[in-house]
């Protein structure tokens, strides 16, 4: 889906290997790869991907390199990158 | 409601739990709030049931028997409030001679304590600094979730018969003789022979209202929440200066941590106390303190997150015990506040207490060490 | 020295004010690149004059007058007898400055109306879908579908139209025609109409199908459900379904107040209960040398952030007002008006809720249980009820439902919310998470 700006970067996410361009967020690096899902909700193990897509909803918290509850619609991806849904 | 046989100001912790001791008594029964259920310091603050905390002393003694009949409350209510025997765990910083006195003397009075080596501390808290040796463990220290609380609670008084009122203020009062007749409010008047001041921090202003005093003042406490983390803390742990925090008369800040985890899975951190009127501005440092103090006990916290902060005013009188029985002057106006940083814990020994002393049955325990009437002669 | 927060059109037109007065000043945003919430391009982007922002990009880059302090959020500010302090966290890091004056243009973010199934995913804002387009180079979905109401839904279909996008149609829920009633605001403005005009051109174009007084009332996760409604939100009758993976659904806006908030910025409610700061005629906040420019001080748009921020700036370097950037924003005052009257959002969406979907995003509170701290627990407001269900407690802390929650509130309790109550909501201690070990670092 994404016009390739160059994706030169490599990162996993739940294990699986996916690919980015320096600058994007790790929500929009995985979702050009059409991944729809970035977590499960704690309580009810629903589904959510992004949703105000500017760091004030939460939304779309995974964990990065063991960090938690990070907003993957703002933090960029770093070659190497261990992510991980939120549970 | 027409001629109801008692009104209760304030829908607080200790309003609620007046309010249903009464009814179970066979009293119909009125709450006034000027807000709603919780809206004062009872939605402000957290849900520590502690026997851990007090010295042997009347305090202790009631905060015992209260701590039983909160489950006796949670079987009548029938309802969750979110109640568990969760059990304190209080570590020594360094030098553990006093908290081990204070335990030796507790037990003496009906305090459950266990000593704990540093194997069993860790074994009990394994995320606490690998550098703390010495605790003591308090199987009785209990929470339960306040406003829940106190909503159910008012609930089971409406379905036996009592009523709410809501965003109604007590203006004044009408008296016959220096005895209670009714109460009047931005919604009406309301009449009754029996009047209770559940008015929390703000139990002065009623009390002067009608022509008392009764002196209550706020000692304020922030509380840090962070967000939600895995399950790090599994009892609510401290350190022993909380517990001289508490008794403390200074009115420079203090802040001892207690740290707990809760069931939505954020950490409260709390609580500072000071003096400082009705400030409600925001103080950073405060903040800085109480993370630097929980991440101290627990290095894990480093890496969880501040969510939010809020703030609550404690209901406090000058020897730092509650304020139970009826006025000095206004006979009819009977109070129950000032029960500072204990009022959850406090709440429904206090209702049993008021109760108690109403209906001129002995209680669990001599009422005296709490009656306003002790501040008489200093106030008039 | 002068801090400017947020490098949204307001705080790029406020910095480079000072910068061509020889001043020096500091830029504090948030986001990884200069744009806020409007101007994020990675690269070029179609729509109105969207070439506007490039000098404002460059005197960041170039100006040695300006300091750009990027990825950089505010948690928490302190004033002083003569300094205002502002704390703020850069990858985990925190670090403080200390400024004489400060200019908030922190902006605002989409206002989100909660329907049968927006917890699911794909459905979002306007302002993610253009966020991922305009910051990131991606489009959001296969086939997408705006909805929602104002003009601003516009350049989100015509920039994602124009990347190659499928998109399923704009449902807006207003009528153009009730631009009528604002004559005088249209006439002042003729600049706007040339800029509709560009986006009618553009609409044709790519042959997108805009239907209006409707509303998406539900998706299922393949097809959205289309009700026509009345100007108040109010379900008329379902009317179709379309098919759509994307939903960017968006109902005006939300200032964020929370940092002027702790500063004791004076803040009201506007006529749509959106709460603002208010500002005397030189952009002064309520308290010593702040000033506030841009969306934080009602919704008006881009060309009306960029006079806000000339004029906050002129008057915190002590020079004087041209009487043209005043009338000029007294012009766009009026449309920013005439926005209201044009897209008001009425509290009909509450029957479009099921009452086991979530009103609460964070804390997966649902409508029932809103419904139920009413009706059992006697809760007469968002403070309350947050109290018993956690609703607005979560990691957004109420950014996204607490508007909402106090909606359901004063239509259960059938009182009107009150002003008090909406400031209320609107603020909170700490404007951003921070880490319980950077604050115990942060000890003095
Ligand atoms: C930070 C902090 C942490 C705490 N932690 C704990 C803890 O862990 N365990 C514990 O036991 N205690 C704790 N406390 C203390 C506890 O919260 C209080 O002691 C308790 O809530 C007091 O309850 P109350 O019913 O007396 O007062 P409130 O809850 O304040 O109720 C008084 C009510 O009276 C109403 N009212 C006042 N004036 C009027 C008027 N004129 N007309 C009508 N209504 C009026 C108010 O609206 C209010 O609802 C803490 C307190 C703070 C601040
Ligand atoms: C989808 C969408 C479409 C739009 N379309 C149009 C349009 O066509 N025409 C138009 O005129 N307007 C449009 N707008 C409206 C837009 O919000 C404004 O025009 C413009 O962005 C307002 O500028 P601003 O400077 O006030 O704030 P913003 O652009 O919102 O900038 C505020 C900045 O402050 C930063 N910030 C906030 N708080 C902090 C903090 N605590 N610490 C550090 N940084 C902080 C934010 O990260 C942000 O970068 C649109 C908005 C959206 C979301
Ligand atoms: S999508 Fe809202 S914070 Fe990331």
């Amino acid at each position: 889906m994404s016009e390739s700006t160059g994706a030169d970067l490599s990162f996993t996410f739940n294990g699986d290997c996916y690919e980015g361009a320096p600058g994007q967020s790790i929500a929009a690096a995985l979702m050009a790869s059409g991944v729809r899902e970035l977590r499960t909700t704690r309580f009810h193990k629903e589904p959510r991907l992004i949703f105000c897509g500017i760091g004030v909803c939460f939304d779309c918290v995974v964990v990065v390199n063991g960090v938690a509850n990070q907003r993957a619609c703002l933090v960029e991806i770093n070659q190497g990158d261990e992510i991980v849904s939120s549970k | 409601m027409k001629n109801p046989d008692a009104i209760v100001i304030g829908a607080g912790i200790l309003g609620a739990c007046s309010a249903l001791s009464l009814t179970n008594a066979g009293f119909k029964v009125l709450i006034i709030d000027r807000g709603t259920v919780a809206s004062g310091t009872t939605g402000a603050g957290e849900g520590n049931i502690l026997v851990s905390d007090k010295d042997p002393g009347p305090e202790l003694t009631l905060a015992l028997r209260s701590r039983d009949l909160w489950f006796e409350l949670q079987e009548d209510v029938g309802d969750s409030f979110e109640l568990e025997a969760k059990g304190g765990v209080v570590v020594a910083r360094s030098d553990d001679s006093q908290l081990l006195a204070l335990a030796r003397s507790q037990s003496a009075h009906g305090v459950v304590t266990e000593k704990l080596d540093s194997k069993r501390l860790h074994e009990l808290e394994p995320y606490l600094h690998p550098e703390l040796s010495s605790g003591v463990f308090y199987p009785q220290d209990a929470q339960c979730q306040p406003m829940l609380a106190a909503a159910r609670i008012i609930q089971s008084v409406i379905a036996r018969g009592g009523q709410l009122v809501t965003r109604s203020k007590v203006l004044g009062f009408k008296t016959e003789n220096d005895a209670m007749s009714s109460v009047l409010t931005s919604t009406g008047e309301y009449s009754a022979p029996i009047v209770i001041n559940a008015a929390g921090t703000w139990a002065g202003e009623i009390a002067s209202l009608a022509g008392s005093h009764l002196p209550v003042a706020p000692r304020r406490g922030f509380i840090l929440v962070t967000e939600p983390a895995p399950q790090y803390i599994f009892h609510k742990v401290y350190d022993s200066e909380y517990v001289v925090n508490v008794a403390s008369s200074d009115a420079d800040l203090q802040t001892s941590t207690v740290v707990e985890g809760t069931r939505s899975g954020t950490i409260l951190i709390g609580a500072s106390r000071e003096r400082v009127g009705f400030d409600s501005t925001m103080n950073y440092e405060i903040v800085r303190k109480l993370a630097a103090q929980a991440t101290s006990l627990f290095p894990i916290l480093r890496d969880v997150q501040l969510l939010r902060v809020y703030r609550g005013f404690r209901p406090y009188a000058p020897d730092h015990l509650p304020l139970i029985g009826e006025d000095y002057r206004v006979k009819g106006l009977w109070h129950s506040a000032g029960h500072e940083g204990a009022g959850i814990g406090l709440a429904p020994g206090s209702a049993a207490l008021i109760t108690d002393t109403i209906l001129g049955r002995p209680s669990f325990m001599d009422p005296a060490a709490f009656s306003p009437k002790r501040f008489a002669e200093v106030l008039q | 020295m002068i801090a400017v927060i947020g490098a949204g059109p307001a705080g790029l037109a406020a910095a480079m004010t000072v910068a061509q007065n020889n001043e020096q000043v500091v830029v504090i945003d948030s986001a990884p690149r200069p744009g806020g919430q409007y101007w994020r391009h990675l690269r070029k982007v179609e729509g109105y004059k969207s070439g506007r922002s490039d000098k404002y990009f460059r005197a960041l880059e170039e100006s040695k007058k300006i300091i750009y302090i990027r990825g950089a959020q505010i948690w928490s500010a302190v004033q002083s007898e003569n300094a205002i302090t502002l704390n703020y966290l850069a990858a985990g890091i925190e670090s403080s400055i200390t400024v004489a004056k400060v200019i908030l243009a922190t902006g605002a973010h989409d206002r989100a109306l909660p329907f049968t199934g927006w917890e699911r995913p794909g459905v979002m804002t306007p302002g993610a879908a253009q966020a991922l387009l305009k910051g990131h180079n991606v489009i959001a979905g296969q086939k997408i579908l705006i909805t929602g109401t104002g003009p601003f839904l516009l350049p989100v279909a015509v920039g994602l139209a124009a990347a190659g996008a499928q998109v399923a149609g704009i449902i807006e829920a207003h009528s153009p025609l009730r631009w009528l009633r604002s004559p005088v605001a249209l006439l002042l403005n003729p600049q706007k109409s040339i800029e509709l005009i560009y986006y009618i051109r553009k609409i044709y174009q790519y042959k997108l199908k805009v239907s209006f007084n409707r509303a998406v009332i539900a998706y299922d996760g393949r097809a959205a459900s289309i009700a026509t409604v009345d100007t108040e939100l109010r379900i008329k009758e379902t009317v179709s379904k379309i098919d759509c993976d994307v939903i960017a659904a968006g109902w005006g806006f939300t200032p964020d107040v929370t940092l002027g908030g702790i500063l004791g910025c004076q803040q009201v409610v506007d006529r749509d209960g959106t709460v603002i700061f208010a500002v005397d005629r030189d952009q002064r906040s309520s308290a010593t040398n702040i000033w506030i420019a841009g969306e934080a001080t009602g919704i008006g748009g881009a060309d009306l952030a960029l006079v806000e921020g000339r004029i906050a700036a002129l008057s915190a370097l002590g020079l004087a007002i041209p009487a043209r950037l005043r009338l000029a924003r007294y012009r766009l005052q009026k449309f920013a008006t005439a926005l209201q009257v044009s897209y008001p959002v009425g509290n009909g969406w509450q029957g479009w809720i099921a009452l086991e979907s979530k009103i609460c995003r964070c804390e997966e509170v649902s409508l029932g249980e809103i419904c139920a701290s009413v009706s059992e627990l006697s809760a007469n407001d968002a403070r309350t009820s947050k109290l018993f269900t956690r609703a607005g407690m979560g990691m957004c802390q109420g950014r996204i439902c607490s508007r909402n929650v106090s909606e359901i509130i004063a239509k259960q309790t059938q009182c009107e919310v009150t002003e008090q109550e909406r400031i209320g909501y609107s603020n909170r201690p700490i404007s951003a998470p921070i880490s319980l070990g950077a604050l115990a670092n942060g000890i003095k």
